[in-house]
């Protein structure tokens, strides 16, 4: 996010006013990735987006307020996404949970501080932030589940399974994401979506789509 | 020793004066016990942040000096809490698997039986490995994560040995099951742990065909 002009520049105060929110929230963001939430402060912040410490509180009331917006705008930004990717793929269950892998992952690995924030901090930043991480993992399962054809044995995967593939491949992708690992995020892909497709399809058809490619 | 932190001796159990004196030793491993239940029950209630020292010292009955002679301070007593709950955990999950002669899935639901029986009588254990050991402090977040990567070295080693199961897929399972406990421990639920087991069985089944 660029810094606006110095001194009299004539643009709206509205204007200067979401500039500089959307540059203390990208600023929240960056810090977090430096330094984690616990050692990251206001005057960090500020610094970095280069807003003073009064205009910081302007538009926030504390680094958690802070903290909670950039979480929720993250998430939705994640979400949108993949509804982006979801509705370019072809018809197919599959292609879809495909799509939306591989948007997650790229994304991710263009931003890494991006990742960082959903999927590290977000269960580091105390405990109004569980909810939030909960929330977000919560509401991608019923995305999982939906157009999910029944299982080769004629019973379908419990309600839990989505709640467990969701929950277990986000552990894995912020075990990745606290290791450095972010840009290297893509060459899980594969196996990534055949471990999300095998409850639902069996694990001989979920290898056998993954390595069709 | 069991961390049976509901059960555990309170100040009333301690040495009485007037009887013949318990070997040194016996004391004091029991007092370091005492001092690790304190931290577990403390901060499964109040959290990990809000629990002092003091808290510590009144609930497990023991002077201060006795928990800065066995300990450096409140972060080593939680990490060794964790870390002592955490072996006990994995040993019973080592011993269940390796106790059936089965087939996969029927090891993977005795294993997953000893993992959810162990939070189930021990709540407070449980939300302090698996909650507030996740972010009490980063030494924690990291016992917290060797744990995880140990279980996921034991579902590889127990795995059935079938080439082309991807490498990520036992932490992915680890992850997956984890989160699901979490989440029962957190809607109060603990007590009733092993009703995932049906559903969990089936989860980490699943990948090596059913």
């Amino acid at each position: 996010m660029d810094r606006l002009p110095r001194g009299r520049h004539g643009l709206a105060p509205d204007f200067v006013a979401r500039n500089q929110r959307a540059r203390l929230i990208a600023g929240l963001i960056e810090a977090l990735h430096e330094t984690g939430y616990k050692k990251t402060t206001v005057s960090q912040i500020g610094r970095r987006a280069e807003v003073s410490k009064s205009d910081f509180y302007k538009h926030f009331e504390s680094k958690d307020d802070c903290f909670h917006v950039a979480y929720e705008e993250g998430v939705a930004r994640i979400r949108d996404e993949i509804k982006v990717a979801c509705a370019d793929s072809d018809s197919g269950w599959p292609q879809r949970v495909h799509g939306a892998l591989q948007a997650l992952f790229e994304l991710f690995a263009q931003e890494p501080a991006l990742a960082n924030l959903t999927l590290v901090e977000g269960l580091r930043a105390g405990r109004g932030v569980y909810d939030r991480y909960q929330a977000a993992l919560d509401g991608f399962a019923p995305w999982l589940r939906e157009g999910a054809p029944p299982p080769p044995g004629g019973n379908a995967a419990p309600a839990e399974v989505d709640l467990a593939v969701v929950g277990g491949v986000a552990s894995l992708l912020g075990k990745r994401v606290r290791a450095g690992k972010t840009k290297q995020l893509g060459a899980l892909l594969p196996e990534t979506l055949e471990f999300t497709l095998t409850p639902y399809l069996g694990a001989a058809e979920a290898r056998r789509i993954v390595s069709a490619g | 020793m069991l961390l049976t932190v509901s059960t555990a001796p309170r100040a009333g159990a301690q040495e009485s004066p007037g009887r013949p004196e318990l070997p040194r030793q016996f004391i004091a491993v029991h007092k370091r016990r005492r001092i690790m239940d304190a931290i577990a029950k403390l901060s499964a209630e109040r959290g990990y942040e809000a629990t002092t020292i003091a808290d510590i010292v009144r609930s497990a009955g023991v002077a201060r000096k006795t928990l800065y002679d066995n300990f450096e301070g409140k972060e080593d007593v939680f990490l060794a809490a964790f870390d002592e709950a955490v072996a006990e955990l994995f040993g019973q999950v080592e011993a269940a698997c390796a106790a059936v002669e089965g087939s996969w899935p029927e090891r993977v639901e005795a294993a997953l039986e000893a993992f959810l029986r162990y939070f189930a009588e021990r709540p407070a254990a449980a939300k302090m490995c698996m909650i507030e050991a996740l972010a009490a402090t980063p030494a924690s977040s990291r016992h917290y994560e060797e744990t995880v990567e140990r279980f996921a070295a034991l579902v590889r080693e127990a795995g059935p040995d079938e080439s082309g199961i991807p490498d990520t897929t036992a932490e992915i399972l680890v992850g997956g099951v984890s989160w699901i406990v979490y989440q029962q421990i957190r809607r109060g639920e603990t007590e009733r742990c092993l009703d995932l087991l049906p559903e969990l069985t089936e989860f980490v089944c699943a990948p090596y065909g059913r």
